[in-house]
């Protein structure tokens, strides 16, 4: 019985790694543009470039980690991570279990994308193949709202929405509008962003476990600064060219 | 990228369209790709070796072994040939990881940090073990293991019966003792009769490393799931439609690659086996 308590001591030891002040923060790699693998291979997006600026003006050592979309929170409260940065919506359901830092992109309401010539009675939607991620505030709101009389779909990945609209299996995704804006603009006229604007949540922010308060509280402060002096509108202003309105922070 | 290296001239031969392809299959992002192989290969070849090991102890327990051993190794080789690879692939490396974490937290947890993470798992936040993905690649192999093992001792139980009694009689009759004759006699023998079954098992582990993306191991095919997914975003690279088809076609061609290469090894190994067995040589057995 003691050699095998040393053992798993050794295994847990291992597998923790150096843990000297270096946090692991998990994003899902394929969300673009917040998150994505570009062509080099590496990891890349809004998330990504907020978390570094944020960790280095915080004085911590961060490294970024994927992680699937729909097992990113248990994963978080289980310490394999330490934070979130995902484009993950702060909402009063997620704050029950994690803690999230100030937003760090400005409030974005839902809209609806599909095929420019999907015609679509947006007072009245019956009998449509609604789609919208697992376990977002898209596929909750699609849920509570239309399920009586359409069909919902929902899906791992963002891609795989994406695929099933432009080959008709799907008439409608509910998705966030900076993202449908990107999308849009880079179908060629293919795809239309359509119907109202919806707004859920309370922004993008960071999420944390409730216990490290300390951390959180460093995030803020390093976001905050990024906000005044404008560094937070750049990356704003580099991967959501679409998005109006700017600057958005900086005062 | 590695299309800069070529000559001018070979590039000017080529023409900009054939380099360009030839660049976006070299990025970045496809040699992680190719690279991820290691991981299927990784996770055959011991998958393959645990499932040999397992399979040829719990054969030789089945059939020769003393009975509470006997009953053992005919539980294990009937209850897991009856579960489904994909699911016991899922369950094995949860429970190996959550049972390690309950035995972790039976020493590193005390009765205040229990009492706070009631109804939560890990009992308590010390006992966390975070597995990276080289124990989950060690984990899968050994899932698979487990699973072709029992197939595999199907395989091995029935080549042990296949060798000729007298073979058997004869070692008995030198004065060995029952190990060795099992040792130096029987199992020697016995690869000849259970070459082909084995091939066969070896073809279904090759096949089910297909599953290691379901543990978040970014191997070959979650790539290929990657990198053929559309993308619409500049900053992420090439933009393109929804490519997967093609990425799978070369899952594909991988695999049958993998499959022929593997007969063709079998093939060699069986004639090697059957030199100097004249009866098998001939296949009257």
């Amino acid at each position: 019985m003691k050699t095998l308590v040393l053992a798993i001591a050794a295994i847990a030891a291992l597998t923790a790694g150096a843990h000297a002040q270096s946090y692991k923060i998990a994003t899902e790699g394929s969300y673009p543009p917040y998150n994505f693998t570009d062509d080099s291979g590496k990891l890349g997006g809004y998330d990504i470039d907020v978390g570094t600026e944020m960790c280095k003006r915080a004085g911590v050592e961060c490294t970024f980690i994927t992680n699937d979309w729909d097992s990113i929170i248990p994963n978080l409260l289980a310490n394999n991570y330490d934070a979130i940065m995902d484009d993950m919506s702060i909402t009063d359901e997620r704050k029950q279990t994690i803690a999230f830092t100030d937003p760090y992109f400005p409030p974005d309401p839902s809209t609806y994308l599909t095929l420019s010539t999907t015609k679509v009675d947006y007072a009245n939607i019956k009998g449509m193949k609604l789609g919208a991620q697992k376990a977002t505030i898209q596929a909750g709101y699609l849920d509570q709202n239309f399920k009586a009389d359409n069909t919902i779909l929902t899906y791992d990945t963002q891609d795989q929405e994406m695929a099933d609209l432009n080959a008709g299996n799907l008439d409608i995704i509910f998705l966030d509008g900076s993202v449908v804006a990107e999308a849009v603009a880079a179908s060629g006229g293919k795809l239309k962003a359509d119907g109202p604007e919806i707004l859920i949540g309370d922004g993008v922010g960071v999420g944390m476990r409730q216990s490290d308060a300390d951390l959180t509280k460093k995030f803020d402060t390093a976001l905050a600064a990024m906000k005044a002096d404008g560094a937070l509108d750049a990356l704003i202003a580099k991967y959501f060219p679409e998005k109006a309105g700017g600057p958005f922070y900086k005062k | 990228m590695l299309v800069d290296w070529l000559p001018q001239g070979l590039k000017d031969i080529l023409g900009p369209d054939v380099i360009f392809w030839l660049g976006y299959i070299t990025n970045g992002k496809h040699l992680n790709w190719y690279a991820s192989v290691q991981y299927t290969l990784a996770a055959m070849l011991l998958g393959g070796a645990v499932a040999l090991v397992v399979g040829v102890l719990a054969a030789a327990a089945r059939n020769n072994g003393p009975r509470p051993l006997r009953w053992l190794a005919a539980g294990y080789i009937n209850i897991v040939r009856g579960v489904p690879d994909v699911l016991f692939f899922l369950f094995f490396p949860l429970a190996f990881e959550q049972g390690l974490e309950w035995l972790y937290s039976l020493q590193v947890c005390t009765a205040d940090t229990l009492a706070l993470n009631v109804g939560k798992w890990p009992p308590c936040p010390a006992a966390n073990l975070s597995f990276n993905s080289v124990a989950y690649l060690v984990l899968a192999g050994v899932s698979l293991g487990i699973v072709y093992g029992a197939f595999i001792a199907s395989v091995v139980a029935g080549a042990l019966q296949s060798v000729p009694q007298g073979q058997l009689e004869a070692a008995r009759a030198y004065g060995m003792s029952r190990i060795e004759v099992l040792r130096r006699v029987h199992i020697r023998q016995m690869w000849v009769y259970a070459l082909p079954g084995i091939a066969n098992v070896w073809m279904s582990i090759v096949k089910a490393t297909a599953l290691l993306s379901l543990l978040q191991i970014f191997d070959f095919v979650a790539w290929a799931q990657r990198l053929g997914a559309s993308n619409f975003s500049k900053a992420a690279g090439l933009v393109h439609d929804d490519w997967r088809w093609r990425y799978y076609l070369v899952l594909l061609v991988f695999y049958v690659l993998v499959t022929f290469v593997s007969e063709k090894i079998f093939s060699a190994i069986g004639s090697r086996l059957r030199r100097g067995m004249p009866m098998a040589e001939q296949g009257l057995t």
